[in-house]
Formats: structure tokens, C-alpha cells, sequence
């Protein structure tokens, strides 16, 4: 595992934070929040495309010819592997991913590698209203379930006590490692995560969760293009 | 989404306040209200306005609650 590794997982669990974001661009509570919704998801997706331009500088890309046939491949977080139907589920990923997902860039922005340092900085301040937005959802009160997952998630996500994100704490290329980032994470959201059981046997260090699975199919087809060229026009017969 | 989704919530919230949005594209310009937005708090007041005007390069944007602005007079008073 190398720090390409994890600014990869930031990349595609952001792009899939991105498009289900979108998919509630037309049916959240208000029309503010419809708006809210597509504009976080420009944000996200923009900035899953500048994670994936700093893996070729970092030295090592990550990413193999499997992720063109195989979703399993993708590293994106379990909570984003269907289309949310709640929007409570959309809360929770707005408060408490996000600000997660936020929390690790703060911790690459303000460690010793140049390259995190300088392209990530710029996303911190888009976040500020990503954070605002899921707070105050957050507060208006949402159903507890998506909540706790999401907690357990971003929690798994974060990585294992004695793990990589531990080792590039220690070496400073990281400002804060697994038990940082929680606490941050708590200290932003003003409150305590749940207590939850990680089986980190079943943790897989490359794509950050403990169970299988992908995105499903339709996702996966647009992600690819495939899905656009349904709606392509048909070539000339010769 | 299934049809339960929205069915906890309003729309518009009963007591979701209105905001007036102001913004200046240049430091030499005044600041002029480009719009409003209608929010139960100044958080997701902040969040909505920038995610609703941001079809500019705005170098401020600020909002404040349309119950605040002390009017006047109106058109057809002065």
C-alpha cells in the first residue's frame, strides 16, 4: 500500500460521492437544496478529477485495466454502491463522509508531501459549504440508521490503528492519523461517533471496506460512457 | 427514489426564513443584491446562496436576513 493508494480511494469515493450527490438534483426537499445538491456534486466530481492528476506525480498509478471491465475494482465505500432512496442517506453521507473524506485531505494538505499540499488546498475551501449544508440537515434530524453506517464507514475508512494511514502519520506525510481523523472528524461534526464493530480481518487495505461488493450496474455502465451512447444518434448506413 | 422519500419533508419549511444575496464581481464596485434564497438557518442559508450564484466570479458575497433590512421608504413613498 502506498499513498497513490489512498489518494486513489479519496478520488473514487469522492467521483461516487459526486454522482449520487447529482441524482438528487431534482428531487431533494427545496429547490435550494436541489441546487445545493448538483453544485456539490460539480465540486466532487472536480475534485476527484484533480486526485486522480496528482497520482502520476506521486510516482506510482495505481490504477489497472480492470477498472474498465470490473466494478469490484473501483474503490469507492459500500454507502455509495447503490442510489440512495432516503434522503436521510443523503444527509449522512453530506455530513459525516464528506467532512470525513475532508478531514483525510486537511491531513495531506498539511503533511510533507508537496504535490497533496498545493493542488488539495483549494478543495478545502469549497468543502466549507458542503460542511455547512450537512450540518444543519444534520441537526434538522434525520433518521438514525443511515447515520450510524455512515459512521461505521467513514470509521473502517480511516484505516486500522497499527495500518498505512498510521505509518504515513509517523513518517509526517499524513498530519494525523486513524485516531486524529476520528477525533477530528467528531470535534467538526460536534459529536461522538457511535460505537461500532469493525472486523478488520475482513478490511481490505486497497479498496478501505470490510464487505464486497460495487456499484451497481447502471452506475457503472455511465461511468464507462456506456451509458451515454444509448442516446448517441446511429451512424450513417453505408 | 421511492415515493416515501420526501414524504417527511416540506418543500418549504414552515419556518424557513428569507435571505437577501449580495455579491460584487470587482473590489472597485459596489456590493448589489443579485438574489435571495429561503433557509431555516444561517448555515444552510450560506450553503444555498453560494451553490444558487455561483455563475460568477464573485470576489464577495455576503447575505443577511430580509427581516433585518430596515427600510426607508418603498417605491412611490419618497
Amino acid at each position: 500500500m502506498s499513498l497513490s493508494d489512498l489518494v486513489l480511494s479519496i478520488a473514487d469515493n469522492k467521483q461516487m460521492l459526486g454522482l449520487r450527490y447529482a441524482e438528487w438534483a431534482t428531487r431533494a426537499p427545496s429547490l435550494e437544496a436541489d441546487i445545493a445538491a448538483a453544485a456539490m456534486g460539480l465540486d466532487d466530481l472536480g475534485h476527484s478529477r484533480v486526485l486522480y492528476g496528482c497520482l502520476e506525480p506521486l510516482g506510482a498509478d495505481p490504477r489497472g485495466p480492470d477498472r474498465e471491465s470490473d466494478a469490484g475494482s473501483l474503490r469507492s465505500l459500500q454507502y455509495f454502491d447503490e442510489p440512495w432512496t432516503e434522503w436521510a442517506q443523503f444527509v449522512a453521507a453530506n455530513a459525516i463522509l464528506d467532512t470525513a473524506f475532508t478531514v483525510m485531505i486537511e491531513a495531506c494538505v498539511n503533511g510533507t508531501v508537496e504535490v497533496l499540499q498545493h493542488r488539495m488546498r483549494k478543495m478545502l475551501m469549497e468543502e466549507r459549504y458542503h460542511f455547512l449544508h450537512g450540518r444543519s440537515w444534520l441537526k434538522s434530524g434525520v433518521d438514525a440508521n443511515p447515520l450510524s453506517e455512515a459512521w461505521r464507514e467513514a470509521i473502517e475508512w480511516f484505516g486500522p490503528l497499527d495500518g498505512e494511514t498510521a505509518t504515513f502519520h509517523k513518517e509526517g506525510r499524513l498530519s494525523m492519523g486513524p485516531t486524529e481523523l476520528r477525533a477530528r472528524l467528531e470535534e467538526r461534526l460536534e459529536t461522538k461517533a457511535p460505537a461500532v464493530q469493525i472486523d478488520w480481518k475482513a478490511w481490505d487495505p486497497v479498496r478501505r471496506r470490510s464487505r464486497p461488493g460495487a456499484i451497481d450496474d447502471r452506475t457503472f455502465a455511465m461511468l464507462r460512457g456506456l451509458e451515454e451512447k444509448k442516446y448517441a444518434k446511429a451512424p450513417p448506413a453505408p | 427514489m421511492g415515493p416515501g422519500g420526501l414524504t417527511h419533508y416540506k418543500r418549504v419549511s414552515g419556518d424557513a426564513v428569507e435571505y437577501e444575496v449580495f455579491a460584487r464581481k470587482t473590489r472597485g464596485e459596489p456590493l448589489h443584491q443579485v438574489g435571495s434564497v429561503v433557509a431555516p438557518d444561517d448555515d444552510l442559508a450560506v450553503a444555498y446562496a453560494r451553490a444558487t450564484y455561483d455563475e460568477e466570479r464573485w470576489v464577495e458575497m455576503a447575505i443577511v436576513r430580509k427581516e433585518h433590512v430596515i427600510e426607508l421608504w418603498q417605491p412611490g413613498e419618497a
